[in-house]
């Protein structure tokens, strides 16, 4: 459904992709880990064109196109099919949680307004939401600004979901809401691409996980191939570091 | 001291009779300035080499000079020019005898959309750019992520100053005397200099411009209560 092909980005002199390739297919929740400063939001924002990549192929359902020389339209196209989840919510300060929800329903699908409210209600109701729809973001906790971000991306029926470190910045024990809505999503076949640094999160959700480290990929596999069997010394370190050490006794 | 209260009740009506026309060049100085320097605050916000500088220096040119001498410039050179312009495209228009509040919406919106400028830079910066890539992911276009979600927003916090510049610019058109405008100060300058009643004609501006001033900051705090209401609200 989604493939990109040979993406390199850099900022000045700093190479932060340096050719990456990663397929998507329907249904598929690809998680991609490594360590800070890999480049993994990078590739991220460059697949719906936030950061404009310096080079790579995109093909998308119908869509083929050259990262560094979409049109506008082509770029629109291509947001149109996807959503991203921030790492900091960036909710609209301005707006309620219900027209967060519908704003990109109304003003950048032109659907009609009770149309796009039931489908908002129901994006809410997933997320847990249904009681906070006329709050504003400013009233409402990390957590639950980070389900409306969830909720805002799932109203407009993409076909890939983008999710850019959605627990980041909450609190340990506000990750658990967010994390258990995206899990849920997943169950229910939604197509994903996550970068997370939660490594359980990840063991459980993902169908296809990615390892890149200095602006490629090292490894990619099924969790279990990445989790308890990785080939690359590099993905072991990693690994080594960020979960849990298992003791080993020797008596 | 004497005050001749007649003479002061009277010239305070006189005053009184003029505040349209501060009002008029005001509001028409501000209704031309505020698109000009809004597209000219989203410009110099954007990577370009030629534009920005230019904008800069017009900036600097306005904000570096006195208003005083903006006007003196402006209108005994701008007239000349126009007319050297008419006469070169041979077109039928005699330049002096335009009346002369032309030259007064000319100089105030010249000098306000540079000063404006400054505000709406300040305050689209405000607004973090993640709103922007927000709407942007949501579908939107550029310019509906600005109508929608980020010029609703930095208009709250551009509030206040276009209050102050405002109210600074009702101050500023008691300049346009210079310009044999017949503004407030000047109708009651005029007054003044037939018995030389010049305190009670200076007291008489002095409470127009308060009252006037007044009533336009009420305005102002009732605007921006208004655009500002997701602000407002308090923690549930």
């Amino acid at each position: 459904m989604l493939k990109i092909t040979n993406v390199h980005k850099k900022y000045n002199d700093n190479e932060v992709l340096k050719g990456v390739d990663i397929t998507v297919d329907k249904g598929d929740v690809v998680v991609i880990l490594g360590p800070s400063g890999s480049g993994k939001t990078t590739l991220l924002r460059c697949i719906n064109f936030l950061d404009h990549a310096n080079q790579g192929e995109m093909e998308f359902d119908e869509y083929h196109l050259q990262l560094n020389s979409a049109s506008t339209s082509e770029v629109r196209k291509i947001r149109q099919k996807t959503a991203f989840v921030f790492q900091n919510y960036n909710l609209f300060q301005n707006k309620t949680v219900l027209e967060n929800v519908t704003a990109g329903l109304i003003i950048g699908r032109n659907m009609e307004k009770k149309q796009a409210v039931d489908l908002a209600l129901k994006a809410l109701a997933k997320v847990g939401l249904s009681d906070r729809v006329d709050f504003y973001p400013s009233q409402l906790s990390g957590g639950q600004q980070q389900r409306v971000g969830i909720a805002r991306a799932i109203a407009v029926e993409p076909d890939v979901i983008l999710f850019d470190e959605p627990t980041s910045a909450l609190d340990p024990e506000l990750i658990g809401e967010v994390l258990s809505v995206i899990k849920q999503l997943a169950q229910e076949g939604t197509t994903m691409i996550i970068v997370t640094h939660e490594m359980k999160f990840a063991a459980d959700v993902a169908t296809h996980v990615i390892f890149m480290a200095d602006g490629n990929i090292v490894e990619e596999g099924t969790p279990k191939d990445i989790f308890q069997h990785p080939k690359e010394e590099r993905t072991r370190n990693f690994l080594r570091r960020i979960l849990p050490p298992q003791v080993e006794y020797n008596i | 001291m004497d005050i001749n209260y007649q003479f002061l009740i009277k010239t305070f009506y006189l005053v009184l009779t003029a505040v349209p026309t501060t009002l008029n060049i005001t509001a028409v100085s501000l209704l031309i300035a505020m698109p000009l320097a809004f597209y000219l605050a989203v410009v110099r916000m954007r990577p370009g080499k030629y534009i920005r500088p230019l904008i800069s220096a017009y900036i600097t040119f306005v904000r570096g000079t006195p208003i005083f001498l903006q006007i003196l410039i402006i209108y005994s050179i701008l007239p000349s020019f126009l007319n050297s312009t008419a006469k070169y495209f041979a077109l039928e228009v005699n330049v002096f005898d335009w009346n002369p509040i032309i030259y007064a919406y000319i100089v105030f919106s010249l000098n306000t959309t540079a000063l404006l400028c400054e505000v709406f830079r300040s305050a689209l910066g405000s607004i973090n750019k993640g709103q922007l890539e927000a709407a942007l992911c949501a579908g939107m276009t550029t310019a509906q992520a600005y109508r929608h979600i980020i010029i609703p927003q930095a208009l709250v916090v551009a509030m206040p100053n276009i209050c102050n510049l405002t109210v600074k610019l009702i101050k500023g058109t008691s300049l346009a005397f210079l310009m044999t405008v017949k503004d407030m100060t000047a109708v009651a300058k005029i007054a003044a200099s037939y018995g030389y009643n010049y305190i009670e004609a200076y007291m008489d501006v002095f409470v127009g411009y308060i009252i006037v001033c007044s009533v336009v900051q009420v305005l102002f705090d009732f605007a921006e209560k208004h655009v500002g209401k997701f602000r407002l609200i308090k923690q549930k």
